[in-house]
């Protein structure tokens, strides 16, 4: 049941008259192979969790504590690509296309926009969604575990469903200061852009680029958010049902 | 709501959704879908009520199938778009371009090619969906033709902002590239038109017509290696235009007209090799022995 992303995992995505899927399932090596993912996964982003806290300790102050963990944070990031695979191979039954995008904006932050403008990486707005990033995959992952090893302990479950209501605005502010914060270090260095005249006339401001993904969070951001609170309502009143029926 | 109805048994579902037109104003029988159960599917206009019915009473869900648009409209729509806006590019209206730049007036005889190509393109598809294609009285979504409005409009003002942009840069290889695209074209276009023409005389002929087969015109020859020639002919137009204005944005555009065409291609090809099982098999559905 390795779903995608914070936006529901299901494959009712509420477009009109469609029938309800029969879940095949994975097979037992897919199984496997997924439960080690997200085990690796869930390790992976506890030691970016643990380097943080180091990091504080030692420093005293919660400021620049971006390079004590930039590997890691890249490592398991980007290693969230995978997850693309999982739903086109099907052994997720979650949309590729969803995912995709969800996976994409991730990587999109780390690499196009922090790795890249170097300025920026000192800039407390990167602490504010790597803590609610980390946070949050910690939680989703050993979801994921438990989930496929079929013995979900209920906090995990309510911690997914609950957390995210203050995680994921965490997380939406740091990334859009994060982006803002960019936007003159890009202007002045013209980075990532094309200008005319060229041999194949073809012009790309990553300025504009960037503007433009902020005014994306616009419709999407609660798009997401009430979709998740109303996941919320679904699946934790299913479980009170359930308990009260036994 | 519940509509009781009095209906003769040989009448069809139209029928039944002219009634109900009838009854309530603002449901017009293209825009109901009507269902024997909750979630089923769709029932066709054409289905006789006494094929439905197991007793005296037969009970139908309605569907409201949202603001529909017969397929001239959509199609007229469609096209007029982006022939008039790759004009107000090309006439460079100030807004759009830098005003001391453009008024440097010279420019690459390719540029005025390229409008012309664009507009014959488009003019072509016009007049076609006026005078050859026989369209179904059918009826599509509203919001499909609002999807295909914004795909075509908007990579028609992409495209057409670069190649009419005051610094345009002329394909690499000058006048032999130009020209060689600029035939290829031609000669797609021509080809594009004569199969739509052939295929609208097979649609002519009735429902269970055969294949369309190549005649003396050597266009339509390539009717003997793929089932789809239109859509190859279309990609052809696109991928010259391409060579023609050396305009990356118009790669972009012919990649995904191709993909979008692959796909077209795929589903009608299949439909063909149930229809006409033993010529169809031996062809390609769009690109001739590759796919």
């Amino acid at each position: 049941m390795a779903g995608s992303g914070s936006g529901g995992s299901r494959a009712d995505n509420g477009y009109g008259s469609q029938q309800p899927r029969r879940r095949k399932g994975p097979g037992a090596l897919a199984t496997a192979y997924l439960v080690i993912y997200n085990v690796v996964m869930t390790a992976g982003w506890l030691v970016i969790a643990v380097g943080l806290v180091r990091a504080y300790l030692a420093k005293g102050s919660y400021h620049s504590l971006y390079y004590s963990i930039e590997k890691p944070l890249k490592f398991f990031q980007t290693g969230a690509l995978l997850e693309i695979l999982h739903c086109a191979f099907g052994i997720v039954p979650s949309s590729v296309v969803l995912t995709a995008f969800q996976v994409m904006s991730r990587v999109f932050l780390t690499w196009a926009v922090t790795h890249s403008v170097k300025e920026v990486q000192t800039e407390d707005s990167v602490l504010l969604f790597v803590v609610a990033w980390t946070i949050t995959e910690i939680i989703r992952y050993s979801f994921y575990t438990f989930s496929l090893l079929n013995h979900l302990p209920y906090l995990i479950k309510w911690a997914r469903y609950t957390l995210f209501i203050v995680l994921y605005p965490m997380g939406v502010s740091g990334e859009l200061l994060t982006i803002y914060a960019a936007l003159p270090f890009v202007r002045q260095s013209g980075l990532y852009s094309i200008s005319l005249p060229n041999k194949y006339n073809f012009s790309f401001d990553y300025y504009t680029f960037l503007i433009l993904v902020m005014i994306s969070y616009i419709p999407i951001f609660p798009q997401l958010y009430f979709h998740m609170l109303h996941q919320r309502r679904k699946v934790l009143s299913h479980t009170e049902e359930h308990k009260k029926s036994e | 709501f519940c509509f009781l109805f009095q209906v003769a048994p040989s009448s069809t579902l139209l029928d039944v959704k002219h009634k109900f037109h009838k009854a309530c104003p603002q449901w017009y029988p293209s825009r109901v879908g009507l269902q024997l159960e909750c979630n089923g599917p769709y029932l066709k206009d054409s289905i006789n009520i006494q094929s439905l019915a197991v007793s005296s009473i037969i009970t139908l869900y309605f569907t409201d199938l949202g603001q529909q648009v017969g397929w001239t409209t959509f199609f007229l729509t469609e096209y007029t778009g982006p022939l008039l806006i790759y004009l107000l590019f090309y006439i460079r209206l100030s807004t759009i371009y830098d005003q001391v730049e453009s008024t440097k007036n010279f420019r690459h005889p390719v540029v005025h090619l390229a409008c012309f190509c664009h507009c014959l393109h488009y003019i072509r598809h016009l007049l076609e969906t006026l005078f050859v294609h026989k369209l179904s009285g059918g009826h599509t979504p509203l919001k499909n033709m609002i999807k295909g409005c914004a795909f075509y409009w908007g990579f028609t003002s992409w495209i057409a902002y670069y190649i009419n942009h005051p610094q345009y840069t002329p394909p690499s290889f000058g006048h032999r590239q130009v020209s060689f695209a600029a035939l290829a074209f031609l000669m797609c276009e021509a080809g594009n038109h004569f199969i739509n023409v052939a295929l609208a005389h097979e649609n002519h002929a009735g429902s269970k017509g055969c294949f369309p087969s190549p005649t003396y015109n050597p266009f339509t020859w390539l009717f003997l290696l793929v089932s789809c020639p239109n859509y190859t002919y279309e990609i052809g137009s696109w991928i010259s235009f391409t060579v023609m204005t050396q305009t990356l944005p118009v790669g972009i555009f012919a990649f995904l007209m191709v993909i979008q065409m692959s796909l077209w291609a795929q589903k009608k090809h299949k439909l063909y090799l149930k229809r006409f099982h033993p010529e169809v098999r031996r062809k390609a559905a769009m690109i001739p022995i590759i796919f």
